[in-house]
């Protein structure tokens, strides 16, 4: 019997679809991971992520139905994002409100939203087109996962690099970063503190939209209002699993796209595996790489802490 | 005393316009005017020193230069045009620039990041470098471009801030305080590079201070403000200690204040402790043996620290900011774990970290930052009063609200604390009265032990004056007090016996009859002798 | 999380305006969404309040609707006083539900002390849960705020998996009726009693609710524990000076909050009827009562007797929705209700806490 679970682990490891799987899901976590360690970087924690995601899936798929492009369906996706991220920024870093309770809010505000106009308009959506890279798309195993997708995919390969060069290569990053590490020392410096954790907000907004979009177009083919699931918060996760690097980040959405991967697969392959164990394999992952490295790495000096001038 | 009008400070015949002109300048905080019809100008080549107390509204009137702060009313001219001056970046603009007393500077990030902060458009990391460079060849302050601020010590600090202001080539130079972590060489360096940027350059350069001796031997023109308002302007040349005091403080002041407010350094002229009347106990009812702490990152926060503090004793720690101070008192407030060495309050040991062991033990203190470790700034009053111990106020667990009114409104009475209640939240008092809230919470506890570190900050001149008399009267009833002030001038009014820290030890010690100020000057400097 | 302070200078007047002006806009925005998808809002409201209160035993329903919400809600109050974000209730009353039914069909004792014992026994398991999350802070030092969050959907799971195992909660075949994962229906000695009065069953879970509502806000500010606490939550270090460990006290709270929120289930299944799940322990079963009582706590600006009304104003949300379908309006549109309302009950405190921070600190201490 253990045996056979092994020989399935080994089946699972040398799959094309396990990694196709996987790379769906990395990818579709660091659209928002990558938006959302921005955000964290400006000293904001923005658990409105979930909002995000389903918010961008819900307006891309709108912007599909109206024009039939799946062009214009993902520009509408990074607009549902903007949008979402507009409430969260304006209200928690200009209005002051708690931005705990504005993110735990939309969020549900969003899936409420979401849910009754989809009942209401019914948009249809399709998949995007699939665009097989020559040459490296064969290359084995992992080929087809990292060039042989639908198109949308693509467009992670130039935000990474982006968001990196964002946040270490210009004047805005550097101000960024000064933001989250301590917003006294950048205000006195002439530095607009809340103004740039609002734009970080929408950088979130903007990329996970896009993921919202992605998931639709690139992965799913439809929407409907489950299609997030929760998976936003492991975006969060994997921010602070990667320590606040970019590329512990993007380590961390594709570990936890691994875990969750992984049991789509063993499962399919039916074996008996305690399946809410493995359903919740993500999260006692991130808690258990929370409690292992969140003691060591340093998290921006700021973080979580509004910024009101004259406050100490 | 001379109220000397703008004109008896300028020297040349030709009258250059002058780079600063603050006309009927007035900022108002509520019920507080923080500056009031003020009309100063500051001239290029020249260091223009603005003295005064804390709280005279110096602080205000140099926000309102670089922009921090707007004034309500009047206006301000920069070389004979109005500005409205709406923020750094304006100020900057104009050719202001300011070395601020607490340092703006981003500790996660390099030096050179942090000297192209604020300014606008894209970074050129080879640019600022380079012109690091240029300024430390200058001015004599070097620096490596690539060093984490948070791996440098405060001199170096204050480096940075000032090569920050100095890059964007400022025709005005405003120094806010800057000698308050420095030991005296680097303040004389310090001095000594202010000379050049302004005799060079023809800069306008203003050094905004509360210590007399400094303002009088290292400006030109001298300005003085009390209480949001100027009182006098008056040439360095032609003035001395004793009359700036006076203005300053707007009254005669008794000798052991005016020492207190002249910030010089004169230890002949203290003699008047009767320290020897004192009862001294036999044992120490303080005793830290060997205190060693560490911080993150390693670094050495406490180093082999050992300090005895008798009964009815005022043993004052001198020495620069920055060298344990604030982490001795957090072990003695129970807020750091010492990694080696002992507390003992009399003959029982207190185990460090352990939270309230100490105020249990009888260690009563008055914080470095009260509202850090002090107060709760959104409680009232009254709780504020029995944070530590509300075995008073309490029966079987539940607080009796009648109880509490009646032991704060006679803590209000007896130590003086003006706010409008019992009720009141803590937000709403001044420095001094929150600094009074601390003290009457701290005696009411009759400590064994009683730590005061840098007590007086922040207070002016009167509210100095009560502290000190308390601190006196506590030592008188046999409480051991430990002072820790990084104004000389108060460990020598003060303490009978005075031990310098340095680097997180005690590198020598005096008793105050003895006290050699080039000695106290140079382990301070942390120069072994 | 961050509560203002009140000037007493504020007019009361002020806040009533701002209050009644944005609660006006997110009932107007609401209104706008239904008709523009083509419904009519008139309906709607009538259909609200007929749900939540006009039709006969309605009223008694929101009431013991309300009854779990409140219990969470004081529990949140408390870990937020003592300066702890706790968004994990959800998870906590699942975990607590799933105790008392636990224990309730094994032990299935006399009557009324059985009733007691399953109530006890739900909180034991969502302090339980919480304290997860508060050993990972305290060892760990991993942020509540995302431990709580996470341990959510582990509860759901853990608690399905628990409902697959007739060793541990699955009813034996015969009782299952025609679903797969349910468990044994409490006996009915073993429920709390709801009592009619004018023609509402009230569940006895509705007094618990607010004598326990009644008893916090009282201990918070008036004992020497909620005098500790709030020094916690407002200063910690002050607080580490003054005796109050924050692992001791922190982690206490954290897991009095769990605690509530699982007493909340226990209350839910013993008491809650057909709303509940008749007394049976189902997938999902926490029905998001844990999310809107941390709403209302939020709401109610941690006021533990603030939170009494508006817990009852979401309960009303909430059985006043089943009405709306009738209507022809998706009955999802009281979800977008409630947020679009707690989203305008921010802004009054949001402003005001800004203006009064600026006051404050100019008149305090501006003197250099």
């Amino acid at each position: 019997m253990i045996s056979g679970f092994f020989q399935a682990v080994v089946d699972i490891a040398s799959s094309e679809s396990t990694y196709i799987n996987g790379a769906l899901f990395a990818a579709f976590l660091a659209f928002a991971a990558s938006g959302e360690w921005v955000a964290e970087r400006a000293g904001t924690l923005n658990i409105s992520v979930e909002g995000m995601l389903l918010g961008g899936a819900f307006t891309s798929a709108i912007g599909y139905d109206i024009t039939e492009s799946v062009l214009i369906g993902l520009f509408a996706g990074v607009l549902g994002g903007l949008i979402i991220a507009g409430v969260q920024a304006e209200m928690s870093h200009r209005l002051s409100a708690d931005q705990f309770v504005v993110g735990l809010t939309l969020n549900i505000l969003v899936f409420g939203l979401a849910g009754f106009l989809d009942n209401e308009l019914e948009p249809a959506t399709k998949l995007a087109g699939r665009w097989n890279i020559p040459l490296l798309s064969d290359i084995p195993l992992v080929g087809q996962a990292l060039f042989g997708q639908r198109w949308p995919f693509y467009v992670l390969y130039a935000l990474i690099p982006f968001t990196w060069w964002l946040v270490f290569r210009t004047r805005w990053g550097l101000e960024l970063r000064s933001v989250g590490e301590n917003p006294q020392s950048a205000d006195v410096s002439g530095i607009d503190v809340n103004k740039r954790r609002r734009q970080s907000i929408y950088y979130a907004g903007a990329t996970s939209g896009l993921g919202g979009a992605f998931l639709v177009f690139g992965q799913v083919g439809l929407f409907e209002d489950s299609i997030v699931g929760g998976r936003g918060f492991i975006a969060i996760a994997a921010v602070i699993f990667g320590g606040w690097t970019l590329r512990g980040t993007i380590a961390g959405c594709v570990i936890f796209a691994g875990a969750l991967s992984f049991r789509l697969s063993i499962q399919g392959l039916g074996y008996e595996v305690n399946s809410e164990l493995l359903q919740s394999l993500p999260f006692l992952v991130t808690l258990f790489g929370m409690a292992l490295f969140a003691h060591r790495v340093r998290a921006p000096g700021a973080l979580a802490q509004p910024f009101v001038r004259g406050l100490k | 005393m001379t109220a000397g009008s703008p004109d008896q400070s300028r020297t040349g015949s030709a009258e250059p316009v002058p780079a600063v002109i603050f006309h009927n300048i007035t900022k108002t905080y509520g019920a507080v005017t923080a500056c009031g019809g003020i009309d100063l100008e500051i001239h290029r080549g020249r260091i223009h020193g603005i003295l005064g107390e804390n709280g005279a509204g110096k602080s205000t009137l140099m926000k309102m230069l670089i922009g921090l702060v707007l004034p309500d009313h009047g206006s301000i001219r920069i070389d004979g045009d109005v500005q409205q001056i709406q923020s750094p970046l304006t100020a900057a603009s104009l050719g202001i620039g300011m070395v601020h007393q607490h340092f703006s500077l981003i500790d996660a990030l390099t030096v050179w990041e942090n000297v192209s902060l604020g300014e606008a458009g894209k970074i050129d990391p080879a640019g600022v470098r380079s012109r690091i460079g240029d300024i430390a060849d200058h001015y004599g302050l070097l620096i490596d471009p690539y060093a984490r601020v948070s791996d440098l010590a405060a001199g170096l600090r204050q480096r940075v801030e000032i090569i920050k202001c100095l890059r964007r080539d400022p025709n005005i130079v405003i120094f806010d305080e800057p000698t308050s972590v420095l030991t005296p060489e680097e303040s004389h360096q310090l001095f000594v590079s202010l000379r050049q940027v302004v005799a060079s350059e023809n800069r306008a350069v203003v050094l905004v201070s509360h210590k007399l001796d400094e303002v009088l031997h290292a400006t030109d023109d001298i300005t003085i403000m009390r209480q949001g308002r100027v009182v006098d302007r008056l040439s360095a040349s032609s003035t001395d200690a004793p009359t700036l005091a006076r203005s300053m403080v707007g009254r005669e002041v008794s000798l052991r204040s005016e020492r207190a407010a002249l910030g010089v350094l004169d230890t002949t002229a203290a003699g008047s402790q009767t320290s020897s009347k004192r009862t001294r106990g036999e044992a120490p009812v303080l005793r830290i043996r060997n205190a060693s702490a560490t911080g993150p990152g390693g670094v050495t926060l406490l180093d082999d620290l050992s300090l005895d503090v008798h009964a009815g004793q005022i043993v004052g720690i001198a020495g620069v900011e920055g060298n344990g101070q604030r982490e001795l008192g957090d072990v003695l407030s129970s807020l750091l774990s010492l990694d080696h060495g002992s507390v003992h309050v009399g003959d029982t040991y207190v185990p460090s970290g352990k939270s309230g062991a100490m105020a249990r033990a009888g260690v009563g203190v008055i914080p470095e930052d009260r509202h850090d470790s002090g107060l709760v700034l959104d409680m009232s009053v009254a709780e504020n009063l029995i944070l530590v111990d509300q075995s008073l106020v309490s029966r079987r667990g539940i607080i009796d609200a009648t109880a509490l009114h009646e032991l704060a409104a006679a803590m209000i009475e007896e130590f003086d604390i003006h706010c409008s209640g019992p009720d009141a939240p803590m937000w709403s008092l001044s420095g001094g009265n929150q600094q009074r809230v601390v003290l009457a919470r701290e005696l009411s506890q009759e400590p064994t032990v009683l730590v005061a570190a840098q007590p007086t900050r922040g207070l002016d001149v009167g509210a100095i004056e009560y502290m000190g008399e308390r601190l006196k009267a506590a030592a008188a009833a046999g409480v051991g007090v430990l002072l820790i002030s990084s104004e000389l001038e108060e460990i020598l009014d003060l303490a009978e016996r005075i031990v310098v820290m340095h680097s997180g030890s005690i590198v020598g010690e005096m008793p105050r009859h003895k006290a050699d100020l080039e000695r106290l000057g140079l382990l301070m400097g942390g120069i072994k002798v | 999380m961050t509560s203002a302070v009140v000037s007493p200078r504020v007019r009361s007047g002020e806040w009533f305006m701002l209050y009644a002006l944005s609660i006006m806009a997110a009932l107007v925005f609401s209104a706008a969404l239904v008709e523009a998808t083509g419904g009519d809002w008139h309906p709607v409201v009538n259909a609200l309040l007929d749900g939540s209160l006009r039709r006969p035993g309605r009223w008694g329903e929101t009431l013991g609707t309300a009854a779990p919400m409140l219990l969470v809600a004081t529990g949140t109050i408390i870990s937020s006083k003592a300066g702890l974000i706790n968004i994990g209730q959800e998870g906590q009353l699942f975990v607590g539900a799933a105790f008392a039914t636990y224990f309730g069909f094994l032990l299935g004792g006399p009557g009324p002390l059985n009733v007691i014992l399953i109530l006890v026994f739900g909180s034991i398991g969502g302090a339980l849960w919480a304290g997860v999350a508060a050993g990972l802070k305290f060892w760990r030092n991993v942020p509540e705020v995302l431990s709580t969050l996470l341990l959510v959907t582990v509860a759901g799971q853990l608690v399905a998996y628990g409902l697959s195992k007739p060793w541990l909660l699955l009813a034996p075949l015969a009782d299952r009726g025609n679903r797969n994962q349910v468990s044994v229906q409490l006996a009915e000695d073993n429920r709390l009693p709801r009592p009619e009065i004018f023609g509402n069953e009230i569940p006895l879970a509705v007094v618990l609710g607010i004598v326990l509502a009644i008893v916090v806000s009282f201990a918070l500010s008036r004992t020497v524990w909620g005098f500790k606490l709030r020094m916690l939550g407002r200063n910690p270090r002050a607080a580490q000076r003054s005796g109050v460990a924050q692992t001791r006290y922190g982690a206490s709270a954290l897991m009095l909050s769990g605690a509530f929120a699982g007493l909340a289930g226990a209350a839910m299944l013993a008491g809650g009827g057909f709303a509940f799940g008749n007394y049976q322990l189902v997938p999902g079963f926490s029905t998001s009562i844990g999310w809107t009582g941390l709403l209302v706590a939020l709401v109610a600006r941690e006021k533990a007797l603030v939170a009494i009304p508006v817990a009852f104003v979401f309960a009303g949300l909430r059985t006043g929705s089943s009405f709306v379908g009738a209507t022809g309006v998706e009955g999802r549109i009281t979800d977008v209700i409630q947020g679009f309302l707690v989203l305008a009950l921010l802004v009054p405190p949001a402003l005001m806490f800004l203006r009064d921070r600026r006051r404050a600190r100019a008149a305090a201490t501006e003197r250099v």
